[in-house]
C-alpha cells in the first residue's frame, strides 16, 4: 500500500511473524510515514502487537519466536543489522509503564546514555532537561530529579518512560496501548505528547481505542487475524472506509 | 443431621488448631534446647580471650594444677579464611550458573538442567564432597591434597548449589518488563542481565549468599576429610584450623579446658548463624525498601 | 472469533435501532413539509384563503421538527461517537432538515401570496405550473423514499428530474415575460406565478440535495464526483418561444 505523500521512514514488506509454530501475522506489507503517526487497530488477538514488535526487533527476545520477510528503515533491512542498534533508532513505550524501579528519574533517563557510553555529567544533564521537556514532564519533577522513579504518578511514569525512550535519540518512537493503564487526563496529555513529537519523530501506536486513533493519527491501519486488511489516511479510513470488513469494525458491529 | 455435621466439623477444625500448635512446639523445643545448653556451656568462655588466644595446652582442673582456658583464635580465623576463599570461588560461578540459566537458557531447558544440577549436588552429602575434593586434588598434586587450598575447595562445592538456587530464584522475581524495557532501549542482552536485573534482584542475591556463607561456616565433615587440623594460617598449601573440626576435635577429649572451647565453639557457630540470617533477613527489607521508593 | 464478522446477525443493535429513528423523524418532516407543499400550491392555484391560513399554521410545527431532527442527531454524534456509515448517515441526515425545512417553507410562502379569486381560468401558464407541482411533489416523495429505504440508485434519478425542471422554469419565465405587458389587470397574478415557478425550481433543487446527501451517506460520494458541472444560462433572457409539444429549446 503506497502513500500519496512524503517518504516512507519504514517499510514492511511481505512480513510474517511466529511464535513456534504458530503464525500471528501474514504477508504484511506497509508503508509507515516519515514524521506522521501511524496508528495499528483491530480486534483483540489480530497481531497488531506482533506486528510493532517486530518494528524494533523486540518480537524475536520471546523464545520460538522467528520472522520471516523484511522491515526496512531507511531502506536498510533492520533485520541484516545488529538488534542493539536498531533497537536504539526505533524506541519503543510499553503499555504498563516500565521505570527501572531501582533507579531514580534522573538515572532512568539517563540509562540508555550509561548504559551504552560513558556520558559525561554535562552530557546527561542536558540530556536529562531535554528528554524531559520533550515528554512534558519536565515542570512537574525539575524539584525532585533524584527521587524515585516510582514515586510518581501512572500518568507521570509514563511519560518518563516517554523520556528515557526519547534520550536514547531514536528516529521512530513506537508505542503499543500507551495510555490502557491511564486515566482520562493523563490519557489526554499523552495524546498532546505525541502531537508534539510529530515535528521530530516518526511515531506507530497500537491502540484498542478507535476514537484513540482517530484523534491522534494521520494514518491507520487496520488488521484481522494477523492479516492486513486496510490502510490510508486517518480522516478516510474512518470516514469512507474502502473494506466492507473495516467498516463493519469501526461501526462496532463486530469485535 | 444437619445439626451432627456442623458440630462434627467445628470439633474437627479446632482439633486440627491444637495439633498445628502442638507440631509447632514439638518443632521449637529441640531447638530451644540446643540453644538453651549452647548458652550455658559455652556462655561461660565467651569473652575476649576466647576470640584473641590461641589454642590452651590440654590439661583438667586437678588439685594445683590451673588450666588455661585460652581461646581459638586460629579455628577462627581458619574459619574465616576458609569460607572467604570458598566464596570466592562459589559466588562468582553460582551467579554466573544462575544468569546463564534464567537470562540465557530458557528456551533450549538450560535453565532445568542447571536447577537439576544445583538441586543435586545440593543433596550430596557433605562427606561426598569432601572425598570427591580429596580425590580431585589428589589427581591434580598429592602434596596438596590436605590443604586449605582444598578445604575452601570443599566448601566453595557445598556453597555453588544454594548461591545457584536462590540467584535464580531472585532473578526470576524480576519482572519482564525491567528486561523489556531496557532491551528496547537498545541495551545489549549481557548488559541488561547483569548490570540492570541483577542489580535489581540484589537483594535475593545476597541473602542466598549469606545463607551460603553460614551454611559452609558450619561444616565438619568435608574438612575432616581434606583440611584436618588446629594451627592457624600457614600457608594455602598447608592445613588449617576450622571452628567445627575444632570442635569435633576436642569435643571427645577428656580435657576439660578443650571441652569448653567446644561448647564456645557452638554458641560461636550459632550465633553466626543467626546474625547472618538476621542480616539477610534486614538487608533484604533496607534494600528492598529503599529500591521501591521508600 | 470463530463466526463470520460480516455475517448479519439479524439482531439489530441498539445503534441500528437509534439510526433508523433518525431516519424516522426525517421521513416524518419530509411528509410534513411535502404537505405543505402541496396544500401551499392547491391554495395559491384556487385563490383560497382558507387552505392558505391553515398552511400558514403548520409552519411552527415545521420548526418543531427541525429543532427535533438537529438535538437527536447531535445526541447520536455525542454520545456513539460513529464512524464510516453511520457518521456519514447523521451528518447527511443533519443537512437534509436544512433542506427539507427550505421545501416546508417554500409551500408557506406559496400559501402566503395567495390571492382570493385570482387567477381561476385555465391557461397554458396554469397547465405548465400545475404540470410543475405534480412533478416536484413526486421528487420530493422519490427524495423522502431514498432516504427511508437507502435506496441510492433512486436518489440518482433525481438529477434528471431536476433537468426537466429546469426547462419547464425557463418556459414559464417565457410565458410571464410575455403576458407582463400585456394586460395591468393581470399583472399581480403574473408576478405571482413568476414567484411560484421559482419557489418549484427551488423545492426540486432541494429535493435533489436530499438525494445527494442519501448517496453521501450510502457510498461516501460526494457530488462533485458523480455529477459533471452544469453551464449554467441565464433565466431571463428574451428568446423566441417555441410551440408547446416540440423538443428541447436548450
Amino acid at each position: 500500500m503506497a502513500l500519496a505523500d512524503g517518504a516512507a521512514k519504514l517499510t514492511v514488506q511481505n512480513l510474517s511473524a511466529f511464535y513456534g509454530g504458530t503464525r500471528a501475522i501474514e504477508d504484511i506489507n506497509l508503508e509507515i510515514p516519515d514524521r506522521k503517526v501511524t496508528a495499528i487497530i483491530g480486534p483483540s488477538g489480530c497481531g497488531k502487537s506482533t506486528l510493532i514488535r517486530c518494528l524494533n526487533r523486540m518480537h524475536e527476545t520471546t523464545p520460538k519466536a522467528r520472522v520471516e520477510g523484511r522491515v526496512l528503515l531507511d531502506g536498510e533491512d533492520l533485520y541484516r543489522l545488529d538488534a542493539t542498534l536498531v533497537r536504539r533508532r526505533v524506541g519503543m513505550v510499553f503499555q504498563k509503564p516500565n521505570p527501572f524501579a531501582t533507579m531514580s528519574i534522573y538515572n532512568n533517563v539517563t540509562a540508555p546514555l550509561r548504559f551504552n557510553g560513558r556520558p559525561s555529567r554535562e552530557v546527561m544533564d542536558q540530556a536529562v532537561i531535554r528528554s524531559l521537556k520533550h515528554a512534558a514532564l519536565w515542570d512537574e519533577v525539575k524539584d525532585r530529579i533524584d527521587a524515585a522513579a516510582t514515586s510518581l504518578s501512572g500518568g507521570q511514569q509514563q511519560r518518563l518512560c516517554i523520556a528515557r525512550a526519547l534520550a536514547a535519540d531514536p528516529e521512530v518512537l513506537l508505542m503499543d496501548e500507551p495510555c490502557s493503564a491511564l486515566d482520562p487526563i493523563a490519557t489526554a496529555k499523552i495524546e498532546e505528547l505525541i502531537r508534539q513529537l510529530k515535528t521530530d519523530y516518526t511515531q506507530v501506536i497500537v491502540t484498542h481505542n478507535m476514537q484513540q486513533a482517530a484523534r491522534v493519527s494521520d494514518y491507520t491501519a487496520f488488521l484481522y487475524l494477523g492479516k492486513l486488511v486496510e490502510f490510508g489516511p486517518t480522516e478516510d479510513l474512518f470516514e469512507r472506509p474502502k473494506e466492507r470488513l473495516t467498516e463493519s469494525y469501526i461501526t462496532g458491529r463486530f469485535g | 443431621m444437619k445439626f451432627d455435621r456442623a458440630v462434627r466439623r467445628k470439633i474437627f477444625s479446632h482439633g486440627m488448631t491444637v495439633a498445628s500448635g502442638l507440631a509447632i512446639v514439638a518443632i521449637m523445643v529441640p531447638l530451644a534446647s540446643v540453644i538453651y545448653e549452647a548458652i550455658v556451656q559455652g556462655g561461660s568462655v565467651f569473652n575476649l580471650a576466647f576470640f584473641t588466644q590461641g589454642i590452651p595446652y590440654p590439661c583438667s582442673p586437678r588439685a594445683g594444677v590451673v588450666c588455661q582456658q585460652g581461646g581459638i583464635e586460629p579455628a577462627i580465623q581458619g574459619t574465616f579464611i576458609l569460607v572467604g576463599l570458598a566464596s570466592l570461588y562459589s559466588v562468582p560461578l553460582g551467579v554466573g550458573a544462575a544468569i546463564f540459566a534464567v537470562e540465557y537458557g530458557s528456551e533450549r531447558g538450560i535453565a532445568r538442567i542447571i536447577g537439576m544440577a544445583a538441586d543435586v549436588l545440593a543433596g550430596v552429602p557433605s562427606i561426598v564432597v569432601g572425598a570427591f575434593i580429596y580425590a580431585l586434588v589428589l589427581l591434580y598434586d598429592p602434596a596438596i591434597v590436605f590443604s586449605t587450598i582444598s578445604g575452601s575447595l570443599a566448601l566453595a562445592v557445598i556453597m555453588v548449589p544454594i548461591v545457584t538456587r536462590t540467584t535464580e530464584e531472585a532473578l526470576r522475581t524480576v519482572p519482564n518488563s525491567v528486561r523489556e524495557a531496557a532491551l528496547a532501549l537498545g541495551i545489549s542482552r549481557w548488559k541488561t542481565s547483569v548490570r540492570i536485573v541483577l542489580v535489581s534482584a540484589l537483594p535475593g542475591v545476597l541473602t542466598g549468599v549469606l545463607l551460603a556463607v553460614a551454611r559452609a561456616a558450619g561444616e565438619a565433615a568435608p574438612l575432616l576429610l581434606v583440611c584436618n587440623g588446629l594451627r592457624s594460617f600457614s600457608g594455602f598449601n598447608n592445613v588449617v584450623a576450622a571452628v567445627p573440626i575444632m570442635m569435633f576435635t576436642f569435643a571427645t577429649t577428656p580435657y576439660q579446658n578443650w571441652i569448653n572451647l567446644a561448647w564456645g565453639g557452638a554458641l560461636f557457630l550459632l550465633v553466626l548463624i543467626l546474625g547472618l540470617s538476621l542480616a539477610s533477613r534486614y538487608v533484604l527489607n533496607r534494600m528492598a525498601r529503599r529500591m521501591r521508593g521508600g | 472469533m470463530n463466526e463470520d464478522p460480516l455475517a448479519d446477525t439479524g439482531v439489530p443493535r441498539g445503534y441500528d435501532l437509534q439510526v433508523r429513528h433518525l431516519k424516522d423523524r426525517a421521513v416524518k418532516m419530509g411528509n410534513w413539509a411535502l404537505a405543505m407543499v402541496h396544500d401551499g400550491w392547491r391554495a395559491y392555484d384556487q385563490g383560497d384563503l382558507a387552505a392558505a391560513q391553515t398552511v400558514l399554521d403548520r409552519d411552527t410545527q415545521l420548526d418543531r421538527f427541525d429543532e427535533d431532527m438537529e438535538h437527536a442527531a447531535i445526541a447520536f454524534l455525542v454520545l456513539r461517537q460513529p464512524t464510516a456509515v453511520d457518521l456519514r448517515t447523521a451528518a447527511g441526515l443533519l443537512k437534509s432538515t436544512t433542506h427539507l425545512d427550505r421545501i416546508g417553507r417554500l409551500g408557506f410562502d406559496m400559501a402566503r401570496i395567495t390571492t382570493p379569486g385570482a387567477g381561476t381560468e385555465p391557461s397554458e401558464l396554469k397547465s405548465l405550473l400545475q404540470r410543475m407541482d405534480e412533478i416536484v411533489e413526486s421528487m420530493v416523495r422519490q427524495a423522502i423514499d431514498a432516504l427511508d429505504r437507502d435506496q441510492a440508485e433512486l436518489a440518482r434519478q433525481l438529477f434528471l428530474r431536476d433537468d426537466s425542471i429546469d426547462r419547464m422554469h425557463r418556459e414559464a419565465n417565457q410565458m410571464i415575460l410575455e403576458g407582463l405587458g400585456k394586460d395591468p389587470s393581470s399583472n399581480r397574478r403574473l408576478a405571482g406565478d413568476l414567484l411560484v415557478a421559482r419557489h418549484f425550481e427551488r423545492i426540486a433543487d432541494n429535493a435533489c440535495k436530499v438525494g445527494e446527501k442519501t448517496i453521501y451517506a450510502l457510498t461516501g460520494q460526494r457530488r462533485s464526483e458523480y455529477l459533471p458541472r452544469h453551464p449554467f444560462r441565464p433565466y431571463m433572457l428574451e428568446t423566441p418561444r417555441k410551440p408547446a409539444g416540440d423538443g428541447d429549446p436548450r
